[in-house]
Parts: structure tokens; C-alpha cells; sequence
């Protein structure tokens, strides 16, 4: 067979290529050291998703027997087996990259100690932890041959032990199961005099394991933990591309089948041989790891007290120079219209605005949707004040798995208490969109404002992701985003929009149609040329569309943070496409696309990524960010992250990224530049602010 | 930042802002608009909702509503109530809910009508054909005006709804006739489906349909001057955005025939689920889609037209223009209504100098005697189309001819005047000699107490407009009122002697003095 090269990458080769540039973070060593630690366990994490959607959806369908290819020209079976081959390489990686962190935060006096490792003082403190917190916690579970295998809980740590059979027949060992539960922490802090030092839990339970087998022969033990395929009836939204090809498929098989099984090292071969048989599971899915099984659990590694110098210097959010903590934000939005970009700037004045409107006596009702966010937000507040106040408040709250969630939401009871119209999702329709109206009654009449987001209404990620917020009151995008509401809320069919556009509706068209405007521009000779920044562009459609305007002569940035599908810099093809991904401190989050539309510049905000469970199975905006401050500032952020060359990776023809790296002389950190941006323009403000005398008059003396 | 934002903080303002809703029971949806109406009586528009109902389909194919049907429009009203008053809409005056042909020819209307009362509390006044047509002839005037080309020319309204089409000719400001059609893209749906006609037939059977309509139409459109073909309604909305990529809706579309004509055959290929599907429309939209813009088609090119226009507004934007214009009626619109009248007039025989004359000073006696009868300004209209028509009877016999006065006005067509309007117009011009209004009389029976006061009152006013110019000769060109304890003193100048018209008012003025309790004494102006 000869072969072609496809127009299209594998998304979930794609995906794990991602992975691996956050790894690559994780393993440069100009970053401080906790940094580091956090990074390498968010590709731990990524990876636990990944295998439970992502690899636990492949499995299912090769197991039917479906041969049908993705846009790459892969059948399932050979996307297994590359990503297992792919995987592997990488997990190596993690560990060596875990062990070098760890050395040298042992040399910064951060230590994690081995049970051979402690002191006579140490040993003293952790077998008093043992006995007055671990033993009642933990249950071990005889395993014998005859007895169902127990029940194991997907990504949970367990002990698998090993031990010696009866004094005639020693060999015939028995094996036993302890899991390590969730109650207890992971890291275990011990007493030192010098900096930290903790202990793991299954190092402290293997420390003491004859307490748990009086009177036995412990012959191994070893923590191990597997990963089950998920319930895709409830993370359909993760697999949506792989749900329909299982349609029919995922009635007939019984879900949390073992995709994978980490075992650490320790484990002799008798007791993995014991896993794997009575886990049903390949040995092509086993890990044996050569280090602490589950590294995700380091996360909170970055949050041990004290050790900044090993962290990054803060970046404090910078309040916009536009807004006066003095001027209600119903004033600072009417005097024009408000770009923020998160988390250089601050996400506390959109609070504000809804804090401001459940208060303000001439606001009559407040609309919003809720993904994701928290008992303790503010907003949750704020909106339940607001309906205690009279006003309709709506609120179209998306939880992540809706059923079970539903009813035991506490705090969204409280808010239909206060009044709230609360509306769990749309049927069969993820809503991904982040807008909230307030509408207002004003001495010139009813006034709307609105707050578009890219990110979630959540004060603690509006910190570490960088996402884009406008707030206006212009005429139409208030009228939209209320029929908006109208169409989702069910309170009207869709009408047709004036500005924006929303997924399933025509948003894809409408990306369409602007793709194929600037392709137009570009074969009349007229300069043609788009940016995007996105999250993962997978949809085949779009990226069709996105071919053919290269080969129409468009030039074509794009900054896309994951997943990428389309293969650039093919020539015929996709020559005039390039992209890059950012990986950087702030997660990059922000949908932001600039069309050049023969010099009529074009620039939208969405919530949406170009994947086809984003444009047909959510509901999502597209929004047009029209007042010409607001657009500028856009196009130049935009525009920054095409400069980078200190975070930003190339993707190359082949698929694999490379760092873009300095060839010029003056390194551009796209995260850091904007954040001096912002800092600058505040300072600036401050200045100007200095030179103009305003002195406080009594009232009516102006 | 040293300047200071815009004030936006709430204060009382000058003039108020009324925030109104109308909404409007259709063939194939119910659609709520809610818009405010500012001080200088300009309309906002603030949201537009819709929800698909199956009221053209249950009346059109089995001639009532169906309890289903009924039950979804409570609800959907009911889901409207929730949106109005989050704008503190909860005033009777501050809605208006209408239903057009799908609710007013329904056999079982009036208990439709009662159970949505009853459901939601919005009282719904189906609307007549001709209030209809005055509604299109309100929205459609600004866009003639912003449209200059529309001026020269005589402009075809037409819109084909589900159970009845309807025309409007306009010249100018003037319409030039009015007209409504039992043409319904859902009537023609039904009446095909009733035949079991296979689906390749259906077009040409459909075409045959419209055509035979399209023959009516076409003898009466005035041929003497180059017409445009304007479309309003979903129906070619929904073309216009097909046809037109980027259609700014707050202007006039032109649609080439030919291409609405391709658009038109690929709809009637097309299933009603594929429509729904393909085209995100609502099912009762998708049924009326097709045999609607084969009608707009067809008409078009009998008229050998090479476009059709299609605007934006919908007899929402009617009612709200309505509801800006509160009570008061555009003068360019009774004027309107009065060259209607003048028409019918003149189809009797009138003697149209004293009509016009009695016209004229019993609308002087309406606006200088406003303190007395405080009648809406709006009634003036029906007071001047009576005095103008209230001898038309004379045409059929001298003998009692103020009651052929009355059916012949009642039963006549006239532009913008609904039935109900045209009723107290014949009831009006019926008094306007003999006998005083009794209850047991036909007609003045079927009113409710506040048309009869307002029949009481301008039928006692054209009493004395009629008084006034007994000579028939017009000699009393000049009124003024005066009131005087219990007397009205109406003194007229430049006339040497009033005995003839005082006479009359004895004999006529009994009615005034019955409604006003005033006495009416005549006096000459000192030289």
C-alpha cells in the first residue's frame, strides 16, 4: 500500500502531543521548581481523562469489531495501538522527569522520605500516625481464587499484597487488597528541623503492614491503581465523536471495564500476574512505574507553605485603568463599551456588575448562565440576593453530570428558594456559553447590559486562565443576548440574531462564511489574511474551510493551545497556515478570532473551539467585538502570542511541535509582555490621574 | 479620564416612557413583541419572541380549535405573562393581544376567546380583515416614505397568510383599494391533502388553485401606472433571508422572481420534515412555507413583474404604531378613511357639497364641544364618515331613509374602519333624525354601554351639524361654542338670520339636550 499522507492528524495523537509540551514544562529546568511539580502533575491528570474517555471509548468500539476510519485514516485498533506506543514513551518521561524535580527539591530541603529513610524520631511520629489515624481507616480485602475479585474504584490507590501461602505449601501464596480510600491525605508532613519532609500514605500503611496480617508471611506489596472506562452516558461531551459510533454498541456492554493498570515497581511478577488476571486486563495496558503510582496527586504539592523562591513571582490581577472603584460599573459600561482580559486584569469588576445590579433598585431582572462554578461564588450570592430583591432572576446552571448533581445541589435549592428561575441545562445540549444580561430601567428607558465571557463565571480559574470578558451596553447586543436567553430558556423559538451567532444555530456557519469571505478577498487580489486563537480545532468542516482559504492565497495564523487537527504547511494544501500553541503559567483559554474582511477588520470573542461537539451538541456565542478601543486592543493581544518566542511551540508538517525559539534578539514572553501591557496602561492611567487637580466640591457647586 | 462619563443614573425624566407588549395569535405561531414607546411617539423595540401553534392548522382543516391547541396557546401566553412582567408590564392598557384569521374564523372562537381569558387573563380581540389591512397600510406608510422610488409608483401590499390573502393598493399616501381573498397557503395545503393527490400533481393543482384567485385580483389592480409587488409576512421573510445573504431588515428587500421562483420549487420538493430539519423552521411554518411563495410568485408574474419586494414589518409593528399613537389616529389615516367614505358616497348619489359641509361642522362641534362629551379623538372619524354617509339612504327611498342609511354603511367595505367602527358609523348617521336611540333598536342592541353613550353622543352632534346647514346652502360656514349655565350658545357670524336652522334645532335638538343636558340657542355674531 502506498502511502498518503492524510490531510488530517489523529486527534488523539494530536492530544497527547499537547501533553507533551506541558511536559516539557514540566522538564525545563529555568522554571522554579514547584512550577514544575504542577505542571508534571497536570499531565498526570490529563493523561487519567484521557485514558478514561478517550482510550476507554476506542476500546469499546475496536471490541465491536468497528473498522471505520477518523479523518486521519486510522481505524480504532491502530490509533490504540499508537497511542499506546506513544504513551509509553511518555510515562518514561514523567518519571524521569519526577525524579529529577524531586532531587533537587530534596536539595531546596523539600523531601519525601522512604520508610528506610527516617528518623529514630520520625519513625516514632508516623507509627502514632499509623495507629491513631490509618489502621481504623484502612480495610484489607482477602483475595481468593474462588471469590469474585472486589470491587475497586476507578483511579483510587490501592495496596496489593502478597502473601506466603500455608507452612505446607508455601508457595500457594494468598493476595490481598487494601484501598487507600479518600479520606486521608496523600502526603503525610512529618517533623524535621530543616524545610519539609512528608511521607506518602501507601509508604506509611507499607511501613506497618504486618499490623493488618498478624501471623503472615508478607512476602510484597505494592500500591497500584486502575482507570475504568467512563459511563460515556454522562461524559458523552468528552467523547462525543466516538458516542456515535457507538450508538447501539453502549446498551449492549457493560461499562468501568479496567483500561489501564499502574503498578509500581515494587510489585513482584507474581503479584502483577495476579492484577492482571483477575483485573481482565491486557499486559499491553499495564504500567509498571518506576516511582509513586498516580503523580496527579502532587498537585497540591505547589501549595506546601513557605518555599516561594520555588514558585513564580505573584502576577496580582491589575485592575483595568477604565474602571474607578468609585463609578458604578452601570456608568463606566455606558460611557463605552469594556474589553477585559483575564487575569492580567482583574475579573472583579464583572462581580461587581452583578453584585451592583442585585442591589440597584431600578434593575428589573438579571439573566445568567452558570458552568461550573462554585458554592462559595459570589454570584451564586449575588444572584439570590437579587431575586430575594424582587427582581427575575434566571439562571441556566450546567453541572457536570446532570442528573445525579441536580438534586443534591445544595446552594441551587437555596437560590430557587431566594426565587431564582433556575434551569438545569437544555435537553441534550450542553451550555457552554458564558453571558449574563441585567436589563435596567433608565430615565431614557429600558437599558441592557451585557457581559460576554470565554471563561467560566468562576473567580478562582478567572486567576490562572486567560480568557477575555466584554461588557457593553450597545443596543443590539442586548437585544440578542436576551432573545438569546428567549431561545434557550424556551420561552420563544430562535429568532434571528442582529450581531451574534450561537452554536447549534449558525455559528458554524457563520465561521464558514467568514473563511470563505476572506477566500474571496484573497482571489481578488486584495490582501487576505485571519488569526484565531483556540482552544482545539478538530471539526473537519472548519478545517476544510480553512484549506481551501489557504489555497485561495489567505494567509492563516493560528495559536492553538491543544488539539490540532489540521495539518499546516502542506503545499497545495495548507501552505499559508501556520500554528502555534502557548503553553505558559496562565492557561490559555481566551477564543478570540480576527478576520481581515478587505480591511474592514472583523474580531470575535466565543466560548465555542472549532470541534464538532462544540458547534452541533453545545450551545455556545460567537460575539463581535465591534467598538474600536476594545478591537484594537484585541487584534494587538492576538498579536502578541504571534510573536512569542519563549513559549510558544511550532507545529511542524509532521505533526511533532518545536519551541519557536529566539532567532531574533529580543526574547517576547507572549503571558509576560501582556502583563506588562496592563501594567503599564494602569500606571499610565495613574499618572495622567496625577496631572488633573479634582477637588472635591460640595454638591451642586460645578 | 477627566471626562465625565455620560449620566446614565436613573432620574425622572420630562415626558414618560410607556413600555407596551403587543402580541399576535397567527396561523402558525404566537409572537409577543415588547417595545416602549417614547415621549416623542417612537417605537423601541426590546424583544421578539415566537412559539409555533397549530391554530391554523386545527381551524383551516377541521373548522375549530382543537383543546390541544388551546392548552398550548395557554401556556405559551402564559410563558409571555412571566416575560412581561419582568418589564412591570401588568397594566391592561400596557397589552394588546390579537388573533387573526385562524382564531376569528374558527367555529368555536368565542369559547377559544373565554378559555385564554380565563387561563392567562389576556382578553384577545381577533381582528377583522379590514383592521388587518389597516394595520399593514400603518407599517408599510414609513417604509413608502423612506423608499422614494415607492412614491411614484402604485404599491401592491400583499400578504398571503394561512386562511386568507390580502391586498392593499397604495398610491402615494392613498390607498387605492383594499381587498382580502379566501386565498390560504393552509387552506390550499388542506384542500390538496383532502384530494390524496399524488405529490408530483400537487404543484401544477396548487398552481391551478392560486390562479383562479390570482383572476380576481387581477381585475380589480389599477393597471394605469407601473406597479411594485411588496410581500409581507414569515413566509417571505424567510425568502429574503435565503435569497439575500446579508439583508439589513430594517430595509426593503428585492427579491429577483426568478430566483424566489427556484427557491419556491425546491421548498415544494421538499417534505415538511426535511423543511423543519434543513431549514430550522417550526412545523406550522413549514406547511405554509411553500404555497405561500408560490402565490407571491404567481401573482408576480401575472403582473409580468421582474421583482418582489419583501420588508421587515409585521402586523406587530401595526399594533404598536397603534398603541404609540395611543387614542389619536394619524391625520394622513382619516384622511384616508374619509376619501373612502367620499367613494361610497358618491356610489350613492349623495348631494356631496352638504355632506361635505355637515362633515365639516360636525367635526367643529366635536372639537370645540370636547369638554362636554369627552369622547376619544379617535371617534372623531366615525362622527365625519356618518355625517358624510347619513343620507346615502335616500338612494333606496325617501320614506324613513336614515334606516336605509344604516345597512347601507353597516354592509359596505370601507378602508380602515373594522366592522364594529362601521356599525356605530351607521348607527350614528341612523340618528341623525326620528327617533332617539332605544335598546330594542337592531344594531344599537348589540353594543356595549360605552359605544352606545359614544352612538348617544355624536349621533346629538350630527343633529346639529345637519341643523346648522338645513339651507343647504352652506351659509353657515363658522361656528363658535360657548357654554352658558345650562345652554349651548353657538354664535355664527356673518349670517343675517338664523330663524330657519333655531327652528330646526327645535325639532332636532331634542337628542342634544337629552345627552348634554344643554339647551341649544343659535346667536349672530355682532357685525
Amino acid at each position: 500500500m502506498t502511502e498518503i499522507t492524510p490531510s488530517f492528524f489523529n486527534r488523539e495523537l494530536s492530544w497527547l502531543e499537547f501533553n507533551q509540551r506541558v511536559l516539557n514544562e514540566a522538564c525545563n529546568r529555568d522554571l522554579p521548581l514547584l512550577e514544575r511539580m504542577k505542571f508534571l502533575a497536570i499531565t498526570a491528570a490529563n493523561m487519567d481523562e484521557f485514558y478514561m474517555v478517550r482510550v476507554g471509548g476506542l476500546k469499546i468500539i475496536a471490541s465491536q469489531g468497528v473498522t471505520s476510519l477518523d479523518p486521519a485514516g486510522m481505524t480504532p485498533t491502530e490509533q490504540l495501538e499508537a497511542i499506546r506506543k506513544r504513551v509509553r514513551q511518555m510515562v518514561d518521561d514523567q518519571y524521569a522527569c519526577f525524579h529529577e524535580i524531586e532531587e533537587r527539591l530534596a536539595d531546596a530541603s523539600l523531601r519525601r522520605l522512604r520508610p528506610d529513610q527516617l528518623s529514630e524520631r520520625q519513625r516514632h511520629t508516623t507509627e502514632h500516625i499509623f495507629d491513631s489515624e490509618v489502621f481504623s481507616v484502612l480495610t484489607p480485602m482477602a483475595v481468593r481464587a474462588e471469590d469474585p475479585f472486589p470491587l475497586l474504584m476507578n483511579q483510587m490507590l490501592h495496596l496489593a499484597v502478597q502473601l506466603a501461602g500455608p507452612e505446607d505449601n508455601p508457595e500457594a501464596y494468598r493476595y490481598a487488597v487494601i484501598p487507600l480510600g479518600k479520606v486521608l491525605g496523600r502526603r503525610v508532613t512529618l517533623s524535621t528541623d530543616r524545610g519539609h519532609v512528608y511521607m506518602l500514605l501507601e509508604d506509611l500503611a507499607i511501613a506497618f503492614l504486618e499490623r493488618f496480617f498478624p501471623q503472615e508471611q508478607i512476602l510484597a506489596s505494592a500500591a497500584f491503581r486502575i482507570t475504568r472506562n467512563a459511563d460515556f452516558t454522562l461524559r458523552d461531551d468528552l467523547a462525543f465523536d466516538l458516542v456515535t459510533d457507538m450508538q447501539g454498541i453502549l446498551n449492549a456492554r457493560k461499562h468501568g471495564d479496567c483500561v489501564r493498570l499502574e503498578v509500581s515497581h515494587s510489585a513482584t511478577p507474581e503479584l502483577i500476574a495476579f492484577l492482571k488476571q483477575r483485573l481482565e486486563i491486557a499486559y499491553d495496558d499495564v504500567f509498571i512505574v518506576p516511582g509513586p503510582v498516580d503523580l496527579a496527586g502532587f498537585m497540591s504539592m505547589g501549595d506546601v507553605a513557605g518555599f516561594d523562591s520555588l514558585r513564580y513571582e505573584a502576577w496580582p490581577p491589575q485592575t483595568s485603568p477604565r474602571i474607578d472603584p468609585g463609578t458604578s460599573m452601570f456608568r463606566t459600561i455606558a460611557s463605552g463599551d469594556l474589553l477585559l482580559y483575564h487575569p492580567y486584569e482583574s475579573f472583579e469588576p464583572v462581580l461587581r456588575l452583578i453584585e451592583e445590579a442585585a442591589d440597584d433598585p431600578d434593575v428589573l431582572a438579571i439573566k445568567q448562565i452558570l458552568y461550573r462554578t462554585s458554592r462559595k461564588s459570589p454570584i451564586v450570592a449575588a444572584l439570590a440576593r437579587a431575586a430575594q430583591k424582587g427582581k427575575y432572576v434566571t439562571v441556566i446552571l450546567e453541572l457536570k453530570a446532570r442528573f445525579d448533581e441536580a438534586r443534591n445541589i445544595e446552594w441551587a435549592t437555596n437560590l430557587e428558594e431566594a426565587g431564582v428561575q433556575v434551569i438545569y441545562g437544555v435537553k441534550g445540549l450542553k451550555t457552554h456559553a458564558k453571558v449574563c444580561v441585567i436589563v435596567r430601567r433608565e430615565s431614557h428607558g429600558i437599558q441592557r447590559y451585557v457581559h460576554f465571557g470565554t471563561g467560566n463565571y468562576n473567580e478562582m480559574t478567572a486567576r490562572i486562565y486567560s480568557d477575555a470578558s466584554l461588557l457593553t451596553c450597545n443596543e443590539e447586543l442586548g437585544a440578542d443576548a436576551v432573545a438569546f436567553f428567549n431561545a434557550i430558556t424556551g420561552y420563544s423559538q430562535p429568532q434571528r440574531f442582529q450581531k451574534i451567532e450561537a452554536a447549534p444555530l449558525g455559528l458554524r456557519g457563520k465561521l464558514l462564511e467568514m473563511i470563505d469571505a476572506e477566500g474571496q478577498y484573497a482571489k481578488q487580489q486584495q490582501d487576505a489574511f485571519l488569526y484565531a486563537k483556540l482552544n482545539s480545532l478538530v471539526d473537519p468542516e472548519l478545517i476544510q474551510a480553512l484549506y481551501a482559504a489557504s489555497q485561495a492565497g489567505v494567509k492563516i495564523a493560528l495559536n492553538i493551545r491543544g488539539i490540532c487537527c489540521l495539518r499546516p504547511g502542506v503545499p497545495g494544501l495548507s501552505e499559508n497556515i501556520t500554528v502555534i500553541s502557548v503553553i505558559d503559567r496562565f492557561l490559555e483559554h481566551a477564543r478570540v478570532f480576527h478576520f481581515h474582511h478587505g480591511g474592514d477588520d472583523r474580531v470575535w470573542i466565543s466560548s465555542a473551539d472549532w470541534m464538532p461537539r462544540n458547534l452541533d451538541r453545545r450551545i455556545e456565542l460567537l460575539v463581535p467585538v465591534e467598538d474600536f478601543d476594545c478591537r484594537g486592543r484585541l487584534m494587538n493581544i492576538l498579536q502578541t502570542y504571534f510573536r512569542d518566542n519563549v513559549k510558544a511551540f511550532k507545529l511542524k508538517t509532521d505533526g511533532s511541535y518545536e519551541r519557536v525559539g529566539a532567532r531574533r534578539k529580543r526574547q517576547v514572553r507572549s503571558q509576560q509582555e501582556l502583563y506588562l501591557e496592563v501594567c503599564k496602561a494602569v500606571k499610565e492611567a495613574e499618572q495622567s490621574r496625577q496631572t488633573t487637580f479634582q477637588p472635591h466640591r460640595a454638591g451642586g457647586n460645578d | 479620564m477627566s471626562a465625565k462619563p455620560s449620566e446614565t443614573t436613573p432620574v425622572e425624566s420630562s415626558g414618560p416612557i410607556r413600555t407596551v407588549a403587543v402580541i399576535d395569535m397567527g396561523t402558525a405561531s404566537i409572537r409577543l413583541a415588547v417595545a416602549e414607546i417614547l415621549p416623542n411617539g417612537s417605537v423601541r423595540k426590546l424583544e421578539s419572541l415566537s412559539q409555533a401553534v397549530n391554530l391554523g392548522r386545527d381551524t383551516f382543516t377541521r373548522g375549530a380549535i382543537s383543546t390541544e391547541t388551546t392548552e398550548d396557546c395557554v401556556q405559551v401566553l402564559r410563558s409571555y405573562r412571566k416575560i412581561l412582567r419582568e418589564y412591570q408590564i401588568d397594566r391592561p392598557e400596557q397589552v394588546r393581544v390579537v388573533a387573526t384569521s385562524a382564531v376569528r374564523e374558527a367555529s368555536n372562537s368565542l369559547a377559544f376567546i373565554d378559555r385564554i381569558y380565563i387561563g392567562t387573563g389576556f382578553p384577545v380581540e381577533p381582528l377583522e380583515p379590514a383592521e388587518v389591512n389597516h394595520l399593514t397600510y400603518l407599517t408599510i406608510q414609513p417604509l413608502l416614505k423612506a423608499e422614494p422610488a415607492l412614491g411614484e409608483v402604485e404599491t401592491l401590499v400583499m400578504e398571503v397568510g394561512g386562511g386568507s390573502t390580502e391586498l392593499l393598493a397604495i398610491r402615494g399616501a392613498n390607498v387605492v383599494f383594499s381587498e382580502t381573498y379566501r386565498l390560504g397557503s393552509l387552506r390550499l395545503r388542506e384542500t390538496l391533502e383532502a384530494l390524496h393527490a399524488p405529490v408530483v400533481k400537487v404543484r401544477k393543482m396548487m398552481e391551478q388553485q392560486i390562479e383562479r384567485t390570482i383572476d380576481d385580483m387581477a381585475a380589480s389592480i389599477p393597471r394605469d401606472n407601473l406597479i411594485e409587488l411588496v410581500g409581507v409576512g414569515g413566509d417571505v421573510r424567510f425568502a429574503a433571508r435565503k435569497l439575500i445573504a446579508e439583508w439589513d431588515s430594517t430595509r426593503i428587500a428585492r427579491l429577483p422572481i426568478k430566483a424566489l421562483e427556484q427557491l419556491t420549487d425546491k421548498i415544494l420538493g421538499q417534505t415538511t420534515d426535511q423543511l423543519v430539519r434543513k431549514q430550522r423552521l417550526s412545523y406550522p411554518e413549514a406547511e405554509t412555507l411553500g404555497p405561500a411563495l408560490l402565490a407571491y410568485v404567481l401573482l408576480a408574474k401575472r403582473l409580468e413583474l421582474k421583482q418582489l419586494l419583501v420588508t421587515n414589518v409585521s402586523l406587530r409593528d401595526g399594533l404598536l404604531i397603534e398603541l404609540a399613537a395611543g387614542d389619536t389616529i394619524t391625520e394622513e389615516f382619516s384622511n384616508q378613511i374619509i376619501r373612502s367614505a367620499t367613494d361610497l358616497g358618491r356610489k350613492f348619489q349623495f348631494d356631496e357639497v352638504h355632506a361635505t359641509h355637515v362633515a365639516k361642522l360636525a367635526g367643529d362641534l366635536f372639537h370645540q364641544l370636547q369638554a362636554e362629551h369627552m369622547l376619544s379623538p379617535r371617534t372623531e372619524v366615525i362622527l365625519r364618515v356618518a355625517a358624510l354617509l347619513h343620507e346615502v339612504g335616500l338612494y333606496i327611498s325617501q320614506r324613513s331613509y336614515h334606516k336605509h342609511s344604516l345597512y347601507l354603511i353597516r354592509n359596505s367595505d370601507m378602508f380602515g374602519l373594522s366592522r364594529r367602527d362601521l356599525l356605530l358609523a351607521a348607527l350614528v348617521a341612523r340618528y341623525h333624525r326620528r327617533a332617539s336611540p332605544q335598546p330594542s333598536h337592531e344594531g344599537y342592541n348589540t353594543l356595549d354601554r360605552d359605544q352606545r353613550v359614544t352612538v348617544q353622543k355624536l349621533a346629538a352632534i350630527l343633529r346639529l351639524a345637519d341643523a346648522l346647514d338645513e339651507s343647504r346652502s352652506q351659509r353657515i360656514k363658522e361656528i363658535k361654542c360657548q357654554r352658558d349655565e345650562d345652554r349651548l350658545i353657538i354664535t355664527v357670524p356673518q349670517v343675517e338670520d338664523v330663524s330657519l336652522e333655531q327652528l330646526t334645532l327645535r325639532a332636532y335638538g331634542s337628542l342634544f339636550e337629552e345627552t348634554f343636558g344643554l339647551s341649544v340657542l343659535l346667536r349672530i355674531a355682532p357685525g
